[in-house]
């Protein structure tokens, strides 16, 4: 009996399995943006990413998906889920060939080559939306490549980070604007400058950056990974932070092991320098009170790391033309002016300024960045890219080997 | 059949902890199908047994949990004597010994970063005094290499659950020995000594094992207290782990498999004091 209705069960399971998979989903590709608006219309869009700031959470929530309400009848639902999570959910999904649920994510990287080269992406489709078509520099290399991976259409920028330095100015003579001030700097302020270690994000940014200053940033572009080509190029890197090491904090014999804590030291004025991927992320910290007035950001003459984050559509995703609408608002002058004021995220903007009217300038303009921020077209004028994802954990083990273990393995 | 109640439980571990070391323990032999490695090879284990980064982790995770599991075990079982010796009073207060069981290590990582870190809590007290004059004259107790900060902080979580099992035996040792012992003569250090500690060690000893096992493999406190160089074990086995290359990842489970084959060590040496103690009947 028991058996029977288990067999039951399955069969039932079965026959609703293929009702879901027959169920026709239109395709969007051929469709007019007037025919995909009212597609959109009145439909429900789901956002999977990175949910771990309330600012970027909140912003999302009420100004988006508010807009997107009112203008576009369309719900937004945001889901905080970070891609290591949400890309195995859609391998396994395509794997069973189910329905997805996933219409928009949140991207960049080595996860947007991934999820592309498994054929988790619906596209090309960014040269459907209006305003990337109206706003965007299509031949900017902040567009056709993320991470040195070709695009391709497959994602569309949703904002900018670049990397800066923080230092106290009050504590500082003056701020290095190249690596050889950066070591002078370490050698008057003995102990009172570190970086973090590289196993953190920031901590292997800042070494890259280093890299970029005194070899450029040129030479890795179509450079192998192989370990003794990269080491080869970068030597003159290794042998700077080898000679800068003995003036850092505990004789660079140890390093913070997270930004987090580097921030910390620095609050408590334990090391005078800090950094940080996210440019006015020093403006909400002086505003918390948690680092002294007195701090400043910096960059090198040569240029800081910068990379872009992008929103692509999973090759399943049940609301195409929802998703493709919810992205052409975001790329709109408003959006992206809201999302770039310091106190709601600090986001820099992925349009170009060159392509926007008077009135649209204005809203940029009207921004308040606050104290201690560099603004953004110094920022971009000296920004260089970020470099091919294959090649960071090789630079991240040399330095281990190199400049952590004093070069005990060569 | 009791044992089927623990089915549901048992289900748990086969499925999740054994299927968990198995498919390590075939990444770390370079069976990998998911990147299209699929030849077994021992080249994994020959790199990490070459590498001197390997045995300078080994080393400093065993130092560490060596030291901080022992030096938990003599602070926690004076405390649990200590309550013994005062069990007739009312002690109600010093219950509060319970509460870095119930914390999080992270938790325990963060108060020995408040506390001990060079711009601490302790290091401004002497500052106020006057015996240090600036930050860097006070010892670097936390990201040192000799480990201090991931000592104390284990310390701190390990010592009051020994006192924990150790009071419950101490207490349930049948006192008619202790009189026994003062009746003729012996002072409290004695009866302690010759008496109490012989009869609660094998449950010492346990507990020895549980904390050292642990400490041995966790990750969190030597990751957030403890120096660039060496690194503990879990934390080496971690960055392998989440290296955007995925070929580094079998490394990563070759050094998983070293820490699972010491806590195996552990588990035969927890049985052989479990036979100890049923052969004492304690």
């Amino acid at each position: 009996m028991k058996l029977r209705i288990l067999g039951f069960l399955i069969i039932l399971s079965m026959v609703f399995n293929i009702g879901c998979s027959k169920k026709v989903e239109e395709d969007i590709s051929n469709k007019t943006w007037d025919e995909i608006l009212k597609l959109a219309n009145g439909t429900k869009v789901t956002f999977y990413g990175w949910g771990g700031d309330e600012n970027i959470n909140r912003w999302l929530d009420n100004v988006v998906a508010k807009e997107l309400k009112e203008k576009y009848n369309i719900t937004l639902e945001r889901v905080p889920m970070l891609p290591d999570e949400y890309l195995p959910k859609l391998l396994n999904e395509k794997q069973a060939g189910t329905k997805g649920t996933i219409d928009i994510v949140w991207i960049n990287g080595e996860n947007f080559y991934n999820a592309k080269k498994q054929g988790l992406l619906y596209g090309p489709f960014t040269d459907k939306l209006p305003n990337f078509n109206k706003y965007i520099n299509k031949n900017s290399p902040d567009v056709k490549y993320d991470f040195g991976y070709p695009i391709e259409g497959y994602e569309a920028p949703y904002g900018k980070a670049q990397m800066v330095f923080i230092g106290d100015t009050a504590k500082l003579d003056y701020l290095p604007r190249n690596h050889l001030e950066l070591l002078e700097l370490a050698k008057k302020y003995k102990g009172k400058i570190t970086y973090p270690d590289v196993s953190d994000f920031t901590g292997s940014a800042f070494v890259r950056n280093i890299i970029y200053d005194i070899v450029g940033y040129e030479k890795f572009i179509n450079l192998e990974p192989d370990k003794e080509k990269v080491r080869k190029t970068i030597q003159p890197a290794l042998d700077y932070l080898l000679e800068l090491k003995p003036y850092l904090w505990r004789e660079g014999k140890t390093y913070p092991s997270t930004l987090a804590q580097l921030d910390n030291m620095f609050a408590d004025g334990e090391v005078y320098i800090t950094m940080n991927y996210t440019p006015f992320h020093v403006v909400t910290k002086i505003k918390e009170g948690f680092f002294p007035k007195t701090a400043k950001s910096f960059i090198f003459d040569k240029g800081t790391i910068g990379n872009t984050h992008f929103l692509a559509i999973p090759f399943n995703a049940p609301n195409k033309a929802g998703a493709l609408v919810v992205i052409n608002h975001i790329l709109s002058p408003q959006i992206q002016a809201s999302k770039y004021n310091p106190e709601v995220w600090g986001d820099l903007p992925v349009i170009e300024p060159d392509l926007l009217n008077d009135k649209e300038k204005e809203l940029f303009k009207n921004v308040d960045l606050g104290e201690g921020v560099i603004p953004q077209d110094m920022l971009l004028k000296h920004r260089v890219p970020e470099m091919r994802a294959d090649l960071i954990p090789i630079i991240e083990s040399l330095w281990r080997e190199v400049v952590l273990g004093n070069g005990k393995n060569n | 059949m009791p044992y089927i109640l623990l089915l549901p439980v048992l289900l748990l571990i086969v499925f999740i902890f054994i299927a968990g070391i198995i498919f390590g323990a075939l990444q770390s032999l370079g069976y990998f199908p998911a990147i299209g490695l699929k030849t077994f090879t021992l080249k994994y284990y020959k790199y990490i047994f070459k590498d001197p980064n390997f045995f300078s982790s080994l080393k400093f995770s065993l130092y560490t949990s060596f030291v901080s599991s022992f030096l938990a075990v003599v602070v926690g079982v004076l405390l649990a004597y200590f309550l013994l010796a005062n069990s007739k009073k009312d002690l109600g207060f010093y219950n509060v010994y319970k509460i870095p069981i119930i914390v999080p290590h992270t938790v325990a990582a963060l108060l020995v970063f408040v506390l001990f870190s060079q711009s601490g809590w302790i290091a401004r007290i002497l500052y106020r005094l006057g015996f240090i004059h600036n930050m860097t004259e006070f010892y670097p107790l936390v990201f040192d290499s000799k480990g201090i900060g991931v000592i104390l902080a284990y310390i701190w979580k390990g010592a009051p659950f020994i006192t924990l099992i150790t009071y419950d035996i101490l207490k349930k040792i049948n006192d008619s020995y202790s009189k026994v012992a003062l009746n003729l003569g012996a002072n409290s250090f004695q009866v302690f000594w010759y008496v109490l500690l012989p009869l609660a060690l094998p449950t010492i000893l346990s507990g020895f094992i549980i904390i050292f096992a642990f400490s041995f493999g966790a990750f969190e406190i030597p990751y957030l207290l403890g120096p660039s160089n060496p690194k503990a074990l879990p934390v080496l086995a971690y960055i392998y782990y989440k290296s955007i290359d995925l070929f580094e990842r079998p490394y990563g489970m070759v050094i998983n498999m070293c820490i699972t084959f010491y806590s195996l060590i552990m588990v035969v040496l927890y049985v052989l004091v479990f036979q100890l103690i049923k052969k004492y009947k304690i």
